[in-house]
């Protein structure tokens, strides 16, 4: 009898390891008959790509099995990733220097957005910011602790403003403060909520504009394709197979030509968001991922690196990382 | 009392502990994933003033919602206590609220209150307020004929002797109810930080999930667990001095 | 006459057999009376029916004009917040104190007062429980086995002192003790089963006032006709 109880205790302790483990058992670096991607957000705008790859047979046709995952708050493919649960994934570029610093064996293989789409919306009546000078006193909302903090306080920093000189207004998802006018400038993506709440305050008759930090020298990077290093390293085939295949898929996506095709797949998956408004998103989302001159997946190095000196200075990370030594050469 | 409140809490998170290190250590995962050992005691070090305060800071507000939330749970089961149409209503409209989840709700609160004090005040009486309505509406409404017959009879009965017999023969019960829904008023008061509010552990919570550190995370539900076992223990507490004091002590040991 | 039941049918809300069908029965005189039946005939029904607390029954309750019935039991309570002294003062009228004083006295409670009702011998509460009734204002108190778990001598005391303290009031005393109600009832009501006709009859006791020997012989007649009656 005495000794029942702690066997009890282990075998039981045993089943909930084993139990909690189930999806462990599959590491990224071995070959996987079925692959899993695990976007970032739920199926919208930002995902079209994706969609339009799974939909339209970009894996397939490289005889890749994909399964595409929506993302959400409570999803980080990271950890998917180390614990295999996935074999891809999209993250932001915070997210893959905070990894990097605590020993996440990921490397960056395609940089899918080629300007942040974080940026902040305003009105445009009677305020102009040619410069982040022009910020002072005003109020400008931020997510404490998101990625718009970092990128303003960076821009801040870099201007040489101080923190007092600018009103930090802590956001969340109600807007009432911005259409109020108690907020002068508040975060959104611009691509995705930015167009909705443009059309909304046009509605109300009010013009709007974006203050894009990207054109003020503060390149902070944002949505990424991820993999592990174990993957790269025993299944180069299968990561470039896939990179090909996804980008391949984007470049049609955003393709003016493909519009129509395109809006229909992403309202298919976003029925919440009329047509029209995925059309306007479109527009910005091609903007955003193919720049006057630029490549799509391009890995901008020096932004990356920017964007962990950002991360250093403010604390966010306590020592370098040399993102550099994690981003894939487009060579493979 | 507080011995074993705090030890069950330290057992059950040590061992929740472990199991992630085991896993950790099992499988070679990084930090990221799950915090070594070292990097928990550096965030802990780093975050624990900050997130001592936070703890007190939602504590303060878990504590006066929990207490708004016993008031009005218990006028409504005093209002709704007889067994008529507006009993009945007020019984119906408790069951149907109750099943709104806060998440839906919350949201609206904040439009109307802002991200202030009273929003997260609210949101955590109103977690922890069906629980105790259901409980209150339960024992004020269930007569206990072997003591109120007497006073029905003879012309006595008031409606605060009725509450006051009904609320004695069920103290037990009612200790219950008040000590276990203070957890509620906690991981409610969590919420409305972690959904709307500025400031709290709760709005910790939601930075450091931003900010992908499971070690933050660690370290504030380990101060979570201590301060609601403190909170739960003062409970027991003063339910043990309510009953010393209306002598039902005396009633159990018999 | 206090009290008259005519033609009482009834059945329990949640059954369908009737309990009584067309029972009579009256109290006529003041004095201390029995009911007395076989478990489960409804003898604690008919009780309150005759106190008023029952309802949905067919046939006719008569009573005197703004006649106070009381009906206890012995499963009752008092409050466990104060001592039984203290409930028992708060609920005596002030006229009534000296005679709270006196049945402390004649119950045997005074190493009661200062205890709480749950500190109590089942006997102690019943006699608690009793004695608090007869402080009140009432011309009928239905005793529902009200002296249960009270040993028999302690009984007998008590059932002769509320004969002498009350010998213009009505009591209908419910005991199982064929001995007891026999001895010390005037009117004895035998409840029967349903299936007998008349489902109640009336039988005299020996309305005994403890203060002499029992005719053992009457005494024992009685005892007769009431089994007989049952």
């Amino acid at each position: 009898m005495n000794g029942a109880l702690p066997r009890l205790v282990f075998l039981l302790g045993l089943l909930v390891l084993v139990s909690l483990l189930g999806g462990c058992r599959q590491r990224g670096g071995e070959p996987a008959a079925e692959l899993n991607y695990r976007l970032k957000w739920l199926y919208n705008i930002n995902t079209a790509g994706d969609l339009y790859a799974q939909e339209h047979g970009f894996f397939t046709s490289r005889g890749l099995k994909v399964t595409v995952k929506p993302g959400g708050p409570e999803r980080d493919a990271i950890r998917e990733l180390e614990l295999g649960r996935a074999q891809f994934g999209v993250a932001s570029a915070d997210q893959v220097i905070r990894a990097l610093a605590k020993g996440a064996p990921i490397v960056v293989i395609a940089q899918l957005f080629q300007q942040n789409p974080l940026q902040w919306i305003y009105r445009s009546a009677g305020a102009c910011y040619a410069s982040p000078r022009q910020l002072r006193g005003k109020t400008v909302g931020i997510t404490f602790g998101g990625n718009d903090e970092t990128i303003m306080r960076a821009l801040l920093a870099k201007y040489r403003i101080a923190p007092d000189e600018v009103n930090l207004f802590s956001v969340r998802y109600d807007y009432t403060p911005f259409y109020r006018g108690e907020v002068d400038l508040w975060p959104i993506y611009r691509n995705a909520e930015g167009i909705v709440i443009a059309e909304k305050m046009a509605k109300a008759g009010e013009q709007t504009g974006f203050f894009v930090p990207d054109l003020f020298a503060v390149r902070f990077v944002a949505n990424s394709l991820i993999t592990t290093r174990s993957m790269l390293e025993e299944n180069p085939g299968v990561v470039r197979s896939f990179r090909d295949a996804l980008l391949s898929a984007w470049q049609e996506a955003m393709a003016p030509a493909n519009a129509a095709r395109t809006i229909a797949l992403v309202h298919a998956y976003d029925q919440g968001t009329p047509a029209e408004i995925i059309a306007k998103q479109l527009d910005a989302t091609r903007q955003l991922m193919l720049p006057e001159n630029g490549r799509l997946g391009r890995i901008d190095v020096a932004a990356w690196q920017q964007t962990e000196k950002i991360m250093l200075e403010q604390g966010v990370i306590d020592s370098p990382v040399a993102v550099e030594k994690a981003l894939l050469p487009d060579g493979l | 009392m507080l011995h074993k409140r705090l030890s069950q809490f330290l057992i059950i998170y040590f061992l929740g502990l472990g199991l992630l290190l085991a896993v950790k250590y099992c499988f070679g995962l990084s930090d990221y994933v799950i915090p070594g050992f070292t990097d928990m005691q550096n965030t802990a070090q780093a975050v624990a003033a900050g997130y001592l305060r936070a703890v007190l800071d939602t504590l303060g507000v878990a504590v006066i919602g929990h207490v708004l939330a016993i008031a009005l749970a218990t006028v409504v089961a005093i209002v709704g206590r007889p067994d008529n149409l507006l009993g009945t209503m007020i019984k119906t409209a408790a069951y149907n609220l109750q099943a709104y989840p806060i998440v839906a709700v919350a949201p609206i609160i904040f439009i109307l209150l802002g991200d202030g004090l009273p929003s997260r005040l609210l949101i955590a009486a109103i977690i922890c307020y069906f629980p105790l309505l259901l409980s209150f509406i339960g024992i004020l409404g269930e007569p206990v004929a072997g003591i109120e017959h007497f006073y029905v009879v003879t012309g006595r009965m008031r409606w605060q002797l009725e509450v006051k017999i009904r609320a004695f023969e069920n103290i037990h019960k009612l200790i219950t109810v008040v000590t276990g829904s203070a957890t509620l008023a906690m991981v409610g008061t969590i919420v409305a930080e972690f959904i709307g509010a500025d400031s709290g552990i709760g709005y910790s919570l939601r930075i450091a999930l931003y900010q992908s550190d499971i070690a933050k995370v660690l370290v504030a539900l380990f101060l979570i667990g201590v301060f609601n076992s403190l909170y739960l223990v003062a409970l027991e507490l003063l339910g043990l001095a309510v009953r010393k004091r209306m002598g039902v002590e005396q009633r159990t040991q018999q | 006459m206090l009290l008259q039941c005519l033609n009482i049918s009834y059945r329990y809300p949640q059954g369908d057999a009737l309990v009584f069908r067309d029972l009579n029965c009256r109290l006529a005189d003041p004095g201390f009376h029995g009911l007395f039946g076989p478990s489960g005939v409804g003898k604690s029904t008919l009780a309150r029916i005759m106190a008023g607390e029952i309802s949905g029954f067919t046939g006719e309750i008569k009573r005197r004009d703004r006649a106070g019935i009381l009906y206890s039991c012995n499963t009752e309570r008092l409050p466990g917040w104060s001592s039984v002294g203290d409930h028992l003062t708060k609920v005596t009228p002030a006229a009534n104190l000296p005679l709270l004083r006196e049945l402390i006295t004649a119950f045997d409670l005074g190493s009661c007062v200062d205890s709480r009702f749950s500190q109590l011998s089942l006997g102690q509460k019943n006699r608690a429980n009793l004695t608090r009734y007869l402080l009140q204002d009432f011309d009928l108190l239905i005793m529902d086995e009200s002296l249960a778990n009270v040993d028999e001598a302690t009984r007998k005391q008590i059932i002769v002192t509320i004969k002498q303290i009350f010998p213009d009031r009505y009591f209908l005393y419910i005991s199982h003790s064929v001995a007891e109600v026999a001895t010390f009832c005037a009117r004895i009501l035998v409840l029967r089963d349903i299936h007998k006709s008349p489902q109640l009859i009336e039988v005299a006791g020996r309305d005994h006032h403890g203060d002499a020997v029992p005719d053992r012989p009457a005494l024992e007649r009685a005892m007769l006709e009431i089994v007989h009656a049952a």
